[in-house]
């Protein structure tokens, strides 16, 4: 009987859940990648983060939506931005390749929400240092657009490099991924050139070998593979009449957020 | 000869309506096992969500140990009660052994963040913030795989419980399945709060 009653609380706070977690999100805007709800953002900004957007989204298919609320009406950050990552479906259907910045500046929190396919590009950590380097420090002193721009710059940044492109020059982004010795590419290139140096080495050894011996061929050292990252080819963005919507990527709660 | 006529084709009729009926239970038994599948699948697809993040989680804090042994070597019962909590969530073996393990891997490492507060060169260290990162936004995984895996019990329990399905579910074994107990107050993983 207590269980039987403990159940069914239960069950009452997991409707309750799902019913909040419906009706607190509001609609994205038109321009769908900028949602300045809270109303502090310039217009500058928003039509920077705008055509830079529109852009990622043609080369890539990735899509990274700003968002500021004016309340996150009693939820806590983790589940807002899930829920309105989810409910305005960034990103690409098969990639789930979406990011949601979300800022609240009245409750003083700033959470970068990833989706599945870019877990890897933004892992928990680094999404956390790019809010420590380029966003934290601005928001402290209330200065929404500038810590907004350098955030949404950064993961601009770290998108194009998933993708295998250059990041435009004039992105510029404040956080730069220097933190991250464990990057395997830079350690693939120490490899290669060990491998390389050995392989000269060898190569001489066994030259001098034969001229000493006076005869025969050598073995040359085998290739090495290129540590290229396999970068694919832009797939053209397929023009949506009308305004812009989300893809129907997948999140599952990866991401950074904090307090300031 | 009318009549005769007659009586055959009421005889037909009522073959016919047999054989409808038996083809609506037939088919309508198909589509329910099938539905019922389905939705086990995705109860089942739900906890293998889980399962990996319990395991991410379980991966990081041997990392999370050494880092804060480096600044507070000495704070053994603490870091005896995370390993612990770790140790038991690698022998659970039910929905619910894992739920309560889990939880009180929660508060271990409550503990653990009240006494990382008392080393300002420990939460200042870059290690440390990264892995706390990554625990916190693992902990978070787990709140939105277990929400997620909670919603597809409830439809497939739903299911398996209401007429007239719930035939169905108890000739071909459905079995109800366990909801994901978040611990009282719980409900959100502890916040990491890095003084900035």
């Amino acid at each position: 009987m207590k269980k039987l009653k403990k159940f069914s609380i239960f069950i009452a706070a997991l409707a309750m859940l799902f019913s909040f977690a419906c009706a607190a999100i509001p609609s994205p805007t038109n321009n769908f990648y900028v949602n300045d709800f809270a109303g502090v953002l310039s217009n500058n900004t928003k039509q920077y983060i705008m055509s830079q957007s529109v852009e990622l989204q043609k080369q890539t298919k990735a899509q990274i939506v700003v968002s500021t609320v004016s309340s996150l009406d009693g939820q806590d950050l983790d589940s807002y931005s899930i829920n309105m990552a989810r409910s305005y479906n960034i990103g690409d259907a098969n990639e789930n390749n979406g990011v949601l910045i979300l800022l609240a500046p009245n409750e003083r929190k700033v959470k970068i929400e990833v989706g599945y396919g870019l877990e890897g590009a933004i892992n928990d950590a680094k999404a956390g240092r790019i809010l420590d380097n380029a966003g934290v420090p601005y928001f402290k002193d209330n200065k929404w657009d500038e810590g907004i721009i350098e955030v949404y710059k950064s993961v601009l940044a770290e998108t194009y490099k998933e993708y295998g492109l250059d990041v435009p020059e004039d992105i510029n982004p404040l956080y730069t991924d220097n933190v991250n010795s464990e990057n395997p590419l830079r350690k693939k290139g120490i490899i290669e050139i060990i491998i390389f140096i050995l392989i000269v080495i060898f190569f001489i050894i066994s030259i001098r070998f034969n001229s000493h011996r006076g005869g025969g061929g050598f073995y040359g050292g085998g290739g090495f593979g290129g540590g290229s990252s396999g970068g694919f080819g832009g797939g053209g963005g397929f023009g949506r009449g009308g305004g812009f919507s989300g893809g129907g990527g997948g999140f599952g709660g990866g991401g950074g957020g904090r307090s300031f | 000869m009318n009549e005769q006529r007659g009586g055959m084709s009421t005889g037909k009729i009522a073959l016919i309506a047999v054989i409808a009926i038996v083809l609506l239970v037939v088919f309508g038994a198909f589509g329910t096992y099938n539905s019922l599948v389905k939705n086990k699948e995705e109860v089942n697809g739900q906890w293998a969500n889980i399962e990996t993040q319990l395991q991410r989680r379980s991966d990081l804090i041997p990392n999370l140990v050494n880092t804060v042994k480096g600044y507070a070597a000495h704070e053994t019962e603490v870091m005896t009660a995370v390993s612990d909590a770790r140790a038991k969530l690698a022998g659970a073996g039910t929905v619910a052994e894992k739920a309560e393990a889990n939880n009180e891997l929660n508060s271990a490492l409550s503990r653990l963040l009240l006494v990382v507060e008392n080393y300002p060169n420990l939460k200042a260290d870059t290690q440390y913030t990264a892995l706390m990162d990554e625990l916190a936004g693992t902990e978070n995984r787990i709140a939105v795989a277990r929400k997620d895996y909670n919603g597809a019990v409830q439809t497939y329990n739903q299911k398996t419980k209401t007429f007239p399905t719930v035939i169905f579910a108890n000739m071909f074994g459905f079995k109800e399945a366990e909801y994901f107990q978040a611990q009282d107050g719980a409900e959100t993983a502890p916040t990491v709060n890095f003084g900035v």
